[in-house]
C-alpha cells in the first residue's frame, strides 16, 4: 500500500524552538542548570549525554510534562512555558512506544486528530496516509500487542506526525530495539523527518545514534551544555576532555609548551616524546592534548626516526582483534594509557605482530593533536 | 570429536516422587476442609429448598417446588428481592465512583502519600462491621439527635429531621463504607499496572487530563473495576449484619429474610430457597458484570496483554 492510494498527504507545520535559561530543581538536586539553545525550523538536534545529565528532563520540559523551575520555552517564537502540555501541538516518541494497548493501530494514529476535533470523514484518509508513510498500511486493524517492537515504534511515529506537530520529540525512541533494527529505524526516522521538514529533538545516550541522525549534537553533562555543534565539529574538535572521551575513544596526553617553530607550538609530552600543534588556545604552558586512537600508528622503536609528526615510546599491554580494526592497548612511560586502532584492511595481514611487552614507537600526524580543556 | 567420546558417568540419582502426586497430596487437606464444611452443607441446604416440611417439622420427601412458587408469587418476597438488587446496584455504583480517586491517589501518589491513603482505606477493615454499623446508627439516627440531623440543624438547612435510618439508603450508605476497600484495592492494582507514559502520550497528543482519563486510564482499568464490582455487588446482596442493623422493615433484604425464615418461622425449605436465590444473584452478578462492563473491553484487553 502506498500513499498514492489516498488523497490525503502528511504535511508539517514545523516551527523553530528556543529554550532560554531552562532550569529544573528536584528537591536539592539541580537536574537541568540554565540551558539556552536555539533550534532552527526543520533541524534535528540530539541531546546526548550520560544518564542523569538532564537530557530527558530538558525534553520533558519542552514537552510540558515537567514544569521548569526557571527559564522559558518558545515554540515558533511563542512563549509556551505556562501552556499546558495538550495545547503545545507536539509529537512525541517514547522509549516504550506508549501505544494505547486497547486501541487498534488506526485508532492509535487517529487519537490526536480526534482530540483536535477533526471529523471522522477527514480522519480516515489522514490516518491511512500516515500509516502508508511508515509502511504499515495493512496493519490498521491490528492491536499494538500483535506488532513487533520496530513496527510499534513506526505506529508511534505515524501517530506523532499525523497531527502535523510544530515539534517532534524523540525520547530514546530506539533504545528497546536490537542493533540492526535500530540502525535501519534511525535512517527511516531521519528520512521522514527530513522529508516533512519537522523540527525535532532527540534524546539519546547512544553516540552513534546522535551522530547518525542529528544535524547538530548537544553534549550535556551535569545538567549543563558541554558543547553544541555538528557531528563533525563535536568529533574532530571536542572542546573538553569530557566531550572527547564521550564521543568516540580518545587518548589524553599532558604536555608542556617548550617553544615555537614555523608550523606551530612544540610540546614536550610528560610521557616522553614530542608533539607539534598548530591549533592553540593562547599561551598556556601546560596543555592537554586529545589524540584519536585511529590516528595513531605503531612502529618498532628503532624506526622512530622515519616517523615524523608527533610521537612517543610506549609498551604494549594487550592486543584485541575487533574485526574492522585491531585495538592495541599500551602504557606510556609515565604510566598513562594509550590506545591505537589499527585498521584491518582486506587482504592485508594485520600489520606487524605487536605482542604484550613490546616496546613500540607510537606516532601520529601533528594535525591530529587537538587541545582540550581538562574538564 | 564425536559426542560419544565424551565421558558419560552419570550423577548419582535419588528417588523422587512424581511432582503431580506431591501437588495433589499438598492440596488434599484444604480440599477436604472445603468439601466437608462448604460443599456438603451447601448441597444439604439447597436440597432442603426442593423438599417438603409437613407440620411435624421433619424435612423430607417428596420433592416439591412449592417453596420457589411461594417465593415468586408473593409480592412481599418479590419486593425484598428487588430491594436487595437495588441496594447492591447502588452500593457498587457509589463505591466505584468513590473508589477511583482513592485508587488513583494510591497508584500514582508519591510513596508516602500513597501509603497513608492506603492505610486510611484499609484501616476500617480492622474494626468489626458491627461496631462500624453502630456508628452509622448514631450518624444517621432519624431523631434530632442523629449526627446528620444535628449537623443539618446547626447549618440551618430545613426544619424536619431527614428520615434516612431504616431505609434502603441507610443500607447503601453503610455498605459503601464497609465495602469501599474491596473496590479500591483491585482498582489501585489495575491502575498501577498502566504505563504512566500512556497517559503522557495522550496528553501530548492533545488530550486534556479528563479526556486522557476517559479514553485511556478508565478503559485500561476495567479488569480492576470488574473485580471490584463483582465483589462489592455479591457481598452487598448477600450481606446480613448491615441491613439487619440499619435497614429496618422498610429496608428488608434477602439475608435478613432468610434468617427470619429459619430462626423465627422455622421454615427451612423457604430459607433454603432464599439461599438458592442469593447464590443465583451472586453468580449472576459475576456473569452480568463481565457481560455489561467488560465483554468487549475485557476481550480486547486480554488480547492486548493487560491484566
Amino acid at each position: 500500500m502506498t500513499a498514492k492510494a489516498t488523497a490525503a498527504k502528511v504535511t508539517s507545520r514545523a516551527a523553530d524552538l528556543a529554550v532560554s535559561g531552562l532550569t529544573k530543581v528536584f528537591g536539592t538536586t539541580i537536574a537541568v542548570d540554565g540551558i539556552t539553545l536555539r533550534i532552527a525550523s526543520g533541524e534535528l538536534v540530539a541531546l546526548l549525554g550520560p544518564s542523569g545529565c538532564g537530557k530527558t528532563t530538558t525534553l520533558r520540559m519542552i514537552a510540558g510534562l515537567v514544569e521548569p523551575t526557571e527559564g522559558d520555552v518558545l515554540i515558533g517564537g511563542l512563549r509556551v512555558t505556562r501552556t499546558p502540555v495538550h495545547r503545545r501541538n507536539i509529537g512525541m516518541l517514547f522509549q516504550n512506544y506508549a501505544l494505547f494497548p486497547h486501541l487498534s493501530v488506526a485508532e492509535n494514529v487517529a487519537f490526536g486528530l480526534e482530540m483536535r476535533g477533526v471529523s471522522k470523514a477527514a480522519i480516515r484518509p489522514k490516518v491511512a496516509a500516515a500509516l502508508a508513510l511508515v509502511q504499515l498500511g495493512s496493519f490498521a486493524d491490528r492491536l499494538p500487542a500483535a506488532l513487533s517492537g520496530g513496527q510499534q515504534q513506526r505506529v508511534a511515529l505515524a501517530r506523532a506526525i499525523v497531527i502535523e506537530p510544530a515539534l517532534l520529540l524523540l525520547d530514546e525512541p530506539l533504545g528497546a530495539l536490537d542493533r540492526n533494527l535500530r540502525e535501519s529505524m534511525q535512517v527511516e526516522i531521519r528520512q521522514i523527518q527530513k522529508r516533512l521538514g519537522i523540527t525535532a529533538v532527540l534524546v539519546t545516550h547512544d553516540q552513534e545514534e546522535a551522530l547518525t541522525m542529528a544535524d547538530r549534537v548537544v553534549i550535556m553533562n551535569g545538567g549543563r551544555l558541554e558543547q553544541v555543534g555538528t557531528p563533525e565539529e563535536i568529533y574532530s574538535r571536542p572542546r573538553t576532555r569530557f566531550v572527547a572521551s564521550f564521543i568516540g575513544a580518545s587518548n589524553f596526553l599532558h604536555g608542556r609548551v617548550i617553544g615555537h617553530d614555523g608550523s606551530g607550538l612544540r610540546i614536550a609530552l610528560t610521557g616522553g616524546g614530542e608533539a607539534c600543534m598548530s591549533h592553540s588556545d593562547g599561551e598556556t604552558k601546560e596543555v592537554l592534548i586529545s589524540v584519536r586512537p585511529e590516528a595513531v600508528s605503531l612502529a618498532a622503536l628503532e624506526e622512530r626516526a622515519q616517523h615524523g609528526g608527533s610521537g612517543l615510546p610506549a609498551t604494549v599491554q594487550q592486543v584485541v582483534y575487533r574485526g574492522q580494526a585491531t585495538h592495541v592497548h599500551m602504557t606510556l612511560d609515565d604510566g598513562a594509557p594509550l590506545l591505537a586502532f589499527l585498521p584491518n584492511r582486506q587482504g592485508e595481514k594485520a600489520k606487524e605482530d605487536f605482542s604484550p611487552g613490546n616496546r613500540v614507537w607510537a606516532s601520529w600526524p601533528s594535525s591530529s593533536n587537538w587541545p582540550v580543556a581538562d574538564g | 570429536m564425536t559426542a560419544s567420546a565424551l565421558p558419560t558417568t552419570d550423577m548419582p540419582t535419588r528417588f523422587a516422587p512424581p511432582r503431580l502426586l506431591v501437588g495433589v497430596a499438598m492440596l488434599l487437606p484444604a480440599l477436604g476442609f472445603l468439601l466437608a464444611f462448604l460443599v456438603l452443607p451447601s448441597v444439604i441446604l439447597l436440597s432442603y429448598s426442593v423438599l417438603s416440611q409437613p407440620q411435624s417439622g421433619d424435612i423430607g420427601l417428596p420433592f416439591t417446588a412449592s417453596s420457589y412458587q411461594r417465593l415468586i408469587s408473593s409480592p412481599a418476597y418479590r419486593h425484598v428481592a428487588m430491594t436487595t438488587l437495588r441496594v447492591a446496584l447502588f452500593t457498587s455504583l457509589f463505591t466505584s465512583l468513590l473508589a477511583y480517586p482513592l485508587a488513583m491517589a494510591i497508584a500514582y501518589g508519591r510513596p508516602l502519600f500513597s501509603r497513608i491513603t492506603m492505610s486510611l482505606v484499609v484501616l476500617p477493615l480492622v474494626v468489626s462491621v458491627v461496631v462500624r454499623t453502630y456508628g452509622w446508627q448514631l450518624v444517621l439516627g432519624n431523631s434530632g439527635t442523629g449526627v446528620l440531623n444535628w449537623l443539618l440543624h446547626v447549618l440551618g438547612a430545613g426544619t424536619a429531621p431527614v428520615q434516612v435510618m431504616f431505609t434502603e439508603w441507610a443500607i447503601v450508605i453503610a455498605s459503601v463504607h464497609v465495602f469501599l476497600p474491596l473496590m479500591v484495592l483491585p482498582l489501585a492494582a489495575s491502575l498501577a499496572r498502566i504505563e504512566p507514559s500512556l497517559n503522557e502520550a495522550a496528553r501530548v497528543l492533545g488530550a486534556p487530563a479528563w479526556r486522557a482519563f476517559v479514553r485511556i486510564t478508565l478503559p485500561l482499568s476495567v479488569p480492576g473495576l470488574i473485580a471490584g464490582l463483582t465483589i462489592v455487588f455479591s457481598l452487598t446482596a448477600a450481606s446480613y449484619v448491615t441491613p439487619q442493623m440499619v435497614g429496618g422493615s422498610r429496608g428488608l433484604m434477602l439475608g435478613v429474610l432468610l434468617e427470619q425464615q429459619i430462626n423465627t418461622s422455622f421454615d427451612w425449605p423457604m430459607g433454603a430457597a432464599i439461599a438458592a436465590v442469593m447464590v443465583g444473584i451472586a453468580l449472576g452478578a459475576t456473569a452480568g458484570v463481565e457481560w455489561l462492563v467488560g465483554r468487549r473491553a475485557a476481550a480486547r484487553l486480554r488480547r492486548s496483554g493487560a491484566r
